[in-house]
C-alpha cells in the first residue's frame, strides 16, 4: 500500500538557468486550482445563457480531469477577475482559496459571434504568473460555447497534466436499446449529445471505434448470422466489410488499424486478425476455445489479451500479436472483457473471483499490472459491472454497471474513485472510448 | 387477692419503666456510636489507607470507602465483576496512545540526517567539524559542482535573458514534471526486503517537445532495484509536455531524486 508522504520540491539554484531540481518521496499531490466564473465582456442578451453553459462545462471538465483539487467557489473573493489586470494575487494565493492556479476570463457575444478570452495564472508566482492565455471566436450558440469550453479545459489539462492531452472532446460509443432495438449510439465523454448511429433494426453489439476515429466496427446479427459490420463517419453511412461465415464477434482495432475478432468460421470460436479492409485473414488461436473478446495492447500493438473458456470457466489470456507466447493472466473465477490501458501497462477486466454454487460472487472490475501480475479491485459492492474501457488519457475508465437497477454507462477515475453516471434512459451497455 | 395481684402487676409494670428507658437509651447510644464510628472513625481511617503512617497493624476492614483507583477500562466481559476481591487491585496499565506522525510540510526540504551518536560514540569522536564544512550526507547532491559547471557552460543551451531561472519562472512545469515522475514510479519494483534507502539522484534532459532523454543515475542509493525502478519511472514517460513556449532554450536539464521508504 502506498503511503502518502511529502513531495519535495527544490527550486533551481540561482544561476543554473535551465536546471530543474526536484524529487519525490511517495504519492502524488493534485494541483489546487480555482476556476472562477467567466465574466460578460459585452452587453448582449445572449451572454447569460452562453456564460452558464460555458462555466458549467469548463468546471465539469476540470473536475473530471482527475488531476485537480478544485477549490470550491464559496471560497472565492467577491470580485473575480475577467482580465489579467484585475487579478489580485493576495486574494487568491492565501486562504481561504489558497489556490496555486487560477482560471479566469471573459465571454462576450456580439452580432451572432461569441468571443472568449481565457487565462490560466500561477498565482503563487507573482513575477511571471501567466501559464496560458487563449482567445476563441465562434458562432454564438450553446453548442459552440460548449466546444470552446472543452478546448480550453483540454489546454489547461495538457499544460498542468504533464503533456497528456485532455479528453474533453473525446467520444463514447455504446449500445442502447432505447429505440426498441439494440443499436449503436454515440455521446460526448460527459454524457451530453447522445445520438443514434446505426438504424439496422436488428441486434448490434460491441462497437469499437478505429484509432483515427473515422470508422466504427461492431458485430451485428443479419441473415447470414453474426458478422462484423463497419460504419464510416467520413461518409456517415454503413460501408461494406468482408463476411467470413460462422459467428463473428467482438472486433478490436490495433493501433495500426488491424482488426482482431472472434470467429467460428473453422468450427470453434477462435481469434482471427484481418487488416483494416478485411483481407489477409490470419488465425491466431487454435483450440476448442471458445476464444472471444480480443483486446490489443494499445501502446505497442504487439500483444493481444483475450478471453478463453478452454479450461472451463472463462479466463483472461495474453499472447503476442502473432499468436505465440500464450500466458494465462487470471487464476480463478470468471474473468471477461479485457481492455488495455493506453500506456500498455495495465489490463482492466471484469472478474467474478468466486464463482459457482454457494459462492455469492460479485461481478466487479479489476486492474492488473501486466508485468508484475499484481491487481487491485476497482469497484466494490455495486451490482454487476462489466465492459470496462480506458479513456485516451489513461486516467479514466468507462464501464457498464447495473448498480442503479438497470444497465447504464458510468465512468470513474482509473483508481476507482469519482464514479459518475452518464446515461439514464433505457438500457445502455458496452461502452467504447474513442482513441483521442 | 385479685386486687393485690393487680397492684403487683402494676407495681411490676412501674418497675419495668426505668430499665426500659435505660435499655432504650443505651441502644440509642450504641446505635449513635456505630453511626459515628462508621461515619467518622472509618472515614478517617479509610482516607489514610495505604499511607503506612503510625505503624498500626492494617486491619482487613472490608468497607466500601476504600478509595481504590477506578477501573478505567470499560469491559463487556460478563465474567468481570465490580467486586474488588480480597487482594489489593493494581491500577490498570494505561495504554499509551501512539504518537501521531507529523505530516511534513510539503515545501520543506528534508535531508537524511545521520542518527545522533550514542554516548560512547561521542567520546570516541574527534572534534566537531568546522562550521563551513558539510557533514557527510547533508551536503545535498554530490553533483553540485558538476551542475554549476554545466550551468556555466550555458552557451550550449542557448538560454539567455528572460531575467529568471527556469525553476522559478515555470514552476508549474516543474511541478508537472515532478507529478508525472511520481505517477510513473512503481514502488513495488523495489526489492521488498528494503525498507529504507539513501536518496537516489537521477539526471535527465527534457527536450523542446517534452520527451526525456539522457537518463542517468547520478548518485546510486546502493540498492540496485531502487536505482532501476527510478530509472524505469523515467523510461515509462513518453513526454512531459512541450517546454513552455516562452522558454527559449532547446532543452532543460533535470536533477531528480527519489526518497524510498516503505
Amino acid at each position: 500500500m502506498i503511503v502518502l508522504a511529502s513531495l519535495l520540491l527544490l527550486a533551481a539554484t540561482s544561476f543554473a538557468q535551465d536546471w530543474i531540481r526536484t524529487g519525490t518521496g511517495l504519492g502524488v499531490e493534485r494541483v489546487r486550482l480555482a476556476a472562477s466564473d467567466f465574466k460578460p465582456s459585452t452587453t448582449d442578451t445572449k451572454n447569460t445563457d452562453l456564460l452558464k453553459t460555458f462555466n458549467d462545462t469548463l468546471w465539469n471538465d476540470l473536475d473530471n480531469a482527475g488531476i485537480f483539487d478544485l477549490v470550491s467557489k464559496s471560497f472565492y473573493p467577491l470580485q473575480v477577475p475577467g482580465q489579467p489586470s484585475e487579478v489580485s494575487f493576495k486574494d487568491w494565493n492565501s486562504p481561504p482559496p489558497n489556490t496555486s492556479m487560477l482560471v479566469f476570463g471573459n465571454l462576450g457575444a456580439a452580432a451572432g459571434k461569441v468571443t472568449v478570452q481565457g487565462w490560466l495564472y500561477d498565482v503563487k508566482n507573482e513575477k511571471s504568473p501567466q501559464v496560458l492565455g487563449k482567445q476563441y471566436t465562434d458562432n454564438a450558440t450553446t453548442d459552440a460555447v460548449r466546444v470552446i469550453a472543452h478546448r480550453f479545459a483540454d489546454e489547461i489539462i495538457f499544460r498542468l497534466g504533464g503533456g497528456v492531452a485532455g479528453i474533453a472532446e473525446s467520444k463514447l460509443y455504446f449500445v442502447s436499446e432505447r429505440s426498441g432495438h439494440k443499436e449503436i449510439w454515440v455521446m460526448d465523454y460527459d454524457g451530453a449529445n447522445q445520438q443514434q448511429v446505426t438504424h439496422l433494426g436488428s441486434i448490434s453489439l460491441s462497437p469499437r471505434i478505429s484509432p483515427d476515429g473515422s470508422r466504427l466496427a461492431f458485430s451485428s446479427i443479419s441473415k447470414g448470422g453474426w458478422e462484423i459490420l463497419m460504419y464510416s463517419f467520413d461518409l456517415n453511412r454503413m460501408v461494406s466489410f468482408a463476411r467470413f461465415g460462422g459467428m463473428n464477434l467482438s472486433p478490436s482495432w490495433s493501433p495500426e488499424g488491424k482488426i482482431a475478432f472472434s470467429s467460428s468460421r473453422n468450427g470453434y470460436p477462435n481469434i482471427f486478425v484481418v487488416d483494416g479492409s478485411g483481407g489477409n485473414s490470419r488465425r491466431l488461436t487454435n483450440d476448442q476455445g471458445p476464444d472471444v473478446s480480443p483486446a490489443w495492447n494499445r501502446k505497442t500493438g504487439s500483444q493481444i489479451a483475450f478471453v478463453s473458456g478452454r479450461t472451463g470457466l472463462p479466463q483472461i489470456y495474453t499472447m503476442e500479436a502473432d499468436g505465440t507466447n500464450l500466458q494465462r493472466v487470471t487464476d480463478q473465477g470468471y474473468a471477461v472483457s479485457p481492455n488495455w490501458s493506453p500506456n500498455g501497462q495495465f489490463l482492466t477486466f471484469s472478474w467474478m473471483r468466486k464463482y459457482g454454487p454457494g459462492e455469492p460472487g460479485s461481478n466487479d472490475l479489476y486492474l492488473m499490472d501486466i508485468a508484475s501480475k499484481q491487481w487491485v479491485q476497482l469497484t466494490h459492492d455495486a451490482g454487476r459491472n462489466d465492459f470496462p474501457c480506458w479513456s485516451p488519457d489513461g486516467r479514466h475508465i468507462v464501464f457498464q454497471s447495473h448498480r442503479s437497477g438497470s444497465d447504464q454507462i458510468w465512468t470513474m477515475l482509473a483508481d476507482g474513485t469519482n464514479v459518475k453516471q452518464l446515461t439514464f434512459k433505457g438500457n445502455n451497455t458496452q461502452p467504447n472510448w474513442s482513441w483521442k | 387477692m385479685a386486687a393485690i395481684t393487680d397492684i403487683n402487676i402494676y407495681s411490676e409494670h412501674g418497675q419495668l419503666r426505668r430499665p426500659l428507658a435505660w435499655s432504650l437509651g443505651l441502644h440509642l447510644a450504641f446505635a449513635a456510636l456505630v453511626v459515628f464510628y462508621a461515619m467518622f472513625i472509618h472515614g478517617f481511617r479509610g482516607n489514610a489507607w495505604g499511607s503506612g503512617g503510625g505503624g498500626d497493624a492494617m486491619g482487613a476492614t472490608l468497607v466500601s470507602a476504600i478509595p481504590l483507583p477506578a477501573n478505567p477500562a470499560e469491559t463487556t466481559n460478563v465474567l468481570a465483576t465490580e467486586s474488588k476481591g480480597l487482594s489489593k487491585s493494581q491500577p490498570a496499565v494505561q495504554e499509551k496512545e501512539p504518537e501521531a506522525i507529523p505530516i511534513p510540510d510539503k515545501n520543506t526540504k528534508t535531508r537524511i540526517k545521520p542518527a545522533p551518536p550514542s554516548a560512547t560514540q561521542r567520546k570516541a569522536q574527534p572534534e566537531p567539524p568546522e562550521s563551513n564544512q558539510i557533514p557527510y550526507g547533508e551536503g545535498g547532491p554530490v553533483s553540485g559542482p558538476y551542475t554549476m559547471s554545466a550551468g556555466g557552460a550555458k552557451g550550449g543551451f542557448g538560454f539567455t535573458g528572460s531575467g529568471g531561472d527556469f525553476g522559478s519562472q515555470f514552476s508549474w512545469y516543474v511541478q508537472a514534471v515532478q507529478r508525472k515522475v511520481t505517477e510513473n514510479w512503481l514502488k513495488y519494483e523495489v526489492d521488498p526486503r528494503v525498507s529504507e534507502a539513501k536518496r537516489v539522484y537521477l539526471t535527465f534532459d527534457i527536450a523542446r517537445d517534452g520527451h526525456p532523454a539522457n537518463v542517468q543515475i547520478e548518485q546510486s542509493s546502493g540498492v540496485p532495484s531502487l536505482d532501476l525502478s527510478a530509472k524505469r519511472a523515467l523510461e515509462r514517460i513518453d513526454s512531459f509536455g512541450p517546454l513552455p513556449p516562452e522558454y527559449s532554450g532547446s532543452k532543460v536539464s533535470v536533477e531528480f531524486w527519489f526518497d524510498y521508504k516503505r
